[in-house]
């Protein structure tokens, strides 16, 4: 049995005779989260876009639960939460009429289903308010809810923190961070912001110029195997490391620097303290979002 | 609230009044029923809605005076329903007792495009042969129609009409003196039942009598009676409660203008 | 469905579009029924000060009419069905006469009927353009569109209860308007006049108004008959909306372009009425009551059957184009 709860196979997407997508491939499994990375204008909307039905892909596959988005749209939807570029929501209506109203659209929502969507976002106080006269927060959490009354088992949330204050982005991120805890949600969220997918995500794809560039878990994609040192003597440090460990560490400055599988840092660790030296600082050095993005879209732009 | 009142108040009433307008309109098709025939653009007068060419027959068609035309001719407005024939004869028995016959075959909103078909018809042409005066109204619904123009289009409109009046009137005159060579013509012009309304359309009527009558001139046996100034001075006296066609009064003071000028 | 259809006659109610509408309406039957009023009045007091009579005498001129109906109706030489038509007149007359009814007064049921027929070109459209403009290109214009397609709901049935929705708003706003002129218009003119005979049937056979086929009905059958012909045009003009919002992406060009084709359909039969294209053209062909009360046809060949039959092709038209462009459409907003 396939588990994945999204499979998407060689998407492309036309627009204007001009190919936007150029084949994007990529599953989600039940449970994960998915960081969805790339600049402003790389077809992370566009993609989006397509897996939530909302634009024909041009050529390619998209399988929500094994139910075909195409041939069955409305069995493969009825497994899809999503939020695509802002919340936008009837603003005339109250945000409880707005979910009421979008939770009449699929097929057995109860009353029950649409209070706990509300409990889940924390917005009892409010929900009776027009939306027009909600915060950008606000309704971002009522974007959420519409988003989450029909259990989904897979949120697709297209830039969910754009318009967020630092203490919102905080609030949401851990909203959607238990969801896929606890109810076994996927979700696929796509950012330009490095940090957010860090903090949020399991996995990352990288997206540029229509195409995945990269596609990782996120500990694989940031660690680098570099542990860092500040100690005492790195030149002793250094020829013991080289002799105990066969190691090949550099030294720049105070620091010593060297490639060590993270398993055997604690027995590096024991041995040097053994011979008696001073370490003030220890990192296992992590490759930054950023740094990695920088390289691999350089890469390809050359 | 919503779900619970308004809405199966809004579907049930929905509901309810579809059938209503349903049926309604199934009624309209049946009622309007089999016009297919349809054709030409012809505005009728809509408050004399009877206007089947086929009224007071003239038993054999032998009378003296024929009155022919629209319902100035027909004598729409009159009280004693007499009309013009009708008074003109009296003006005449008046004189000396003549024994002669009115017949009347106006139509109420004829235009000069129908009467001409009529008198093309041949229906007809008995009366007209044996007739030794006719009255002739016509133009007045032609003129009239314009009413519906706007002020823009109002002088094209206009010079369209009189053309198309000119010709229906020559083939009308010279149709009738080829059936009927004898018979002493007598052409009612128009007058201006809007004077006190409308001034500003005085200086179309007048052209259009002085177009009337310069055909009317074309023959000896032809007489224009001029009604214009008649009117023009006593419009609240001459004219019927419907501010339009002549009263009594002013379907007599025709008559007697018309017995002045004929004899 | 039926919760998709509620929804989205939830949203129209919502979005305050009625008691729009509703204003509209009561300022124009307001000022309407108070002119006609008042000419009404100033026109029997003109004839009184004319005349010099006392009071304006309706029953003299009834009567006098009423006789030469009747005396010609006895003559033997009419033919048949005129008569028919003379005895429906009399019948009408002596209607008004008996009820002590002065046949010119204005009345309500007078006021809705020619309302309906006025505003069956124009003005109705315009109301229906109000209603129906927005519904899906504010969708878009709002982004909304997005949340109501991502539903597990098919497209085609997302734009059918809007539709539907529609025809069920359009139905209850006839019924409003023909509520409306006639409760205002009672308040002007205190007379309901709903159970007066009228004269209606007529049809043009061979460029003559033909008579033949009319017939007497009470004045509220004809009522209904007349708004149900402007019930029809309405879901026509609303079925047409629909494409113009399905089309493009703001209700206000929506409702622009609905009223430029109302408008410039009326130029294009004033200036080219001889034009056989012109009556192909479904604003040539939405004055339907005129078939009714037996006014001219403004371009030859029209006739009821075939106004319809060409405004049926038209709202069919736009409802599978608006169908087909709705289901292709990629949401891009």
């Amino acid at each position: 049995m396939d588990t994945s709860v999204l499979k998407v196979s060689d998407l492309q997407k036309e627009i204007q005779k001009k190919l936007i997508i150029k084949g994007v491939s990529f599953d989600i499994r039940a449970g994960e989260i998915v960081g969805f990375l790339g600049p402003n204008g790389s077809g992370k909307t566009t993609t989006l876009r397509m897996l939530v039905g909302l634009s024909k892909p041009t050529a390619g596959n998209i399988e929500i639960c094994g139910h075909s988005l195409k041939k069955e749209f409305v069995k493969a939807m009825a497994n899809v939460g999503c939020i695509i570029e802002g919340p936008d929501l009837y603003d005339y209506m109250s945000g409880y009429r707005n979910l009421e109203l979008l939770g009449s659209m699929s097929k057995g929502v109860t009353k029950k289903d649409i209070d706990e969507a509300v409990a889940l976002v924390g917005m009892e106080n409010r929900i009776h308010d027009k939306v027009a006269v909600y915060s950008m927060g606000m309704k971002q959490r009522i974007g959420l809810a519409q988003a989450l009354i029909h259990k989904p088992k897979l949120l697709i949330l297209d830039e969910p923190t754009n318009g967020l204050d630092p203490q919102g982005i905080h609030e949401f991120r851990e909203i959607v961070k238990n969801l896929a805890r606890e109810k076994n949600i996927s979700v696929l969220v796509s950012s330009h912001l490095i940090s957010e997918v860090q903090l949020m995500c399991d996995r990352v794809s990288i997206i540029n110029d229509g195409r995945i560039i990269r596609s990782a878990s996120i500990d694989d994609v940031l660690v680098t195997g570099e542990v860092v040192w500040i100690l005492d003597d790195p030149k002793r440090a250094q020829s013991i490391l080289r002799e105990s460990f066969d190691l090949d560490p550099s030294i720049d400055g105070c620091h010593l620097r060297a490639s060590v599988d993270s398993g055997m840092l604690s027995e590096i660790n024991k041995t040097l303290i053994a011979s008696g030296f001073d370490i003030t600082y220890v990192e296992n050095k992590k490759r930054t979002l950023e740094d990695l993005f920088l390289a691999l879209t350089e890469k390809h732009t050359i | 609230m919503y779900k619970k009142i308004i809405w199966p108040l809004v579907i049930g009433s929905a509901f309810v009044l579809s059938l209503l307008f349903v049926s309604g309109f199934i009624v309209s098709i049946v009622i309007s029923g089999n016009d297919d025939t349809a054709q030409t653009e012809t505005e009728m007068d809509m408050e004399i809605p009877e206007s089947e060419p086929a009224e007071d027959m003239p038993p054999d068609g032998a009378s003296d005076i024929l009155v022919l035309g629209d319902s100035i001719g027909f004598g729409v407005g009159d009280e004693e329903n007499l009309g013009i024939g009708e008074r003109y004869l009296n003006l005449l028995d008046d004189d000396s007792e003549t024994g002669k016959t009115v017949t009347n075959i106006s139509v109420p909103g004829f235009e000069s495009s129908q009467l001409a078909s009529l008198i093309e018809s041949d229906e007809y042409s008995a009366s007209i042969s044996s007739a030794e005066l006719i009255i002739l109204s016509i133009g007045g619904n032609d003129l009239n129609n314009l009413n519906l123009e706007d002020t823009a289009t109002l002088t094209l409109a206009f010079d369209e009409t009189l053309n198309i009046y000119k010709e229906n009137l020559t083939f009308i005159l010279s149709e009738i003196r080829s059936i009927n060579p004898d018979a002493q013509l007598a052409i009612i012009g128009l007058y201006n039942p809007y004077s006190d309304d409308a001034p500003q359309n005085a200086p179309f009527l007048l052209e259009w009598n002085h177009e009337t009558r310069l055909i009317v001139n074309s023959d000896v046996g032809f007489a224009y009676i001029p009604t214009y100034e008649l009117f023009d001075y006593h419009l609240d006296e001459y004219l019927s409660p419907d501010d339009f066609h002549p009263n009594g009064t002013g379907y007599q003071a025709i008559a007697e203008i018309l017995f002045r000028i004929l004899n | 469905m039926i919760a998709l259809i509620r929804n989205e006659v939830m949203k129209m109610l919502w979005k305050k579009k009625m008691p729009l509408i509703l204003g509209l309406l009561l300022i124009f039957v307001s000022l309407l029924s108070y002119g006609q009023n008042y000419a009404y009045e100033r026109n029997i007091e003109q004839f009184e000060a004319e005349s010099g009579t006392a009071a304006f005498n309706w029953e003299g001129l009834t009567t006098q009419r009423l006789s030469e109906l009747e005396e010609r109706s006895q003559n033997e030489f009419i033919p048949e069905e005129v008569r028919a038509s003379i005895d429906r007149e009399i019948e009408q007359l002596n209607y008004f006469i008996e009820n002590d009814i002065n046949p010119v007064t204005p009345t309500a049921a007078k006021f809705n009927v020619s309302f309906a027929e006025q505003g069956i070109i124009l003005f109705i459209p315009l109301l229906i353009a109000i209603l129906a403009a927005d519904l899906v290109s504010n969708e878009f214009s709002r982004k909304t569109i997005k949340i109501l397609l991502t539903r597990a709901v098919p497209r085609w049935k997302i734009l059918l209860s809007k539709y539907i929705a529609l025809l069920i708003m359009t139905t209850l706003l006839v019924f409003i308007i023909g509520l409306t002129t006639t409760l205002v218009s009672y308040l002007f003119f205190q007379e309901w006049g709903f159970s007066e005979p009228i004269v209606t049937g007529f049809t043009l056979f061979e460029g003559t108004l033909n008579s033949d086929s009319t017939i007497l009905i009470p004045r509220y059958q004809y009522t209904l008959l007349i708004y149900s012909l402007v019930w029809f045009v309405s879901i026509i003009v609303a079925s047409i909306t629909l494409l113009i919002s399905v089309i493009v992406d703001t209700s206000a060009s929506a409702i622009g372009i609905l009223m430029a084709a109302l408008i410039g359909g009326q130029f294009l039969q004033f200036f080219l009425s001889d034009w056989e294209l012109v009556k192909y053209f479904f604003v040539t062909n939405l004055d339907l009551t005129r078939y009714l009360t037996g006014s001219y046809q403004p371009v030859e060949g029209m006739s009821l059957n075939f106004s319809i039959t060409i405004l049926s092709v038209w709202a069919i038209g736009s409802i599978a184009i608006s169908f087909i462009v709705f289901n292709r459409r990629d949401v891009l907003v």
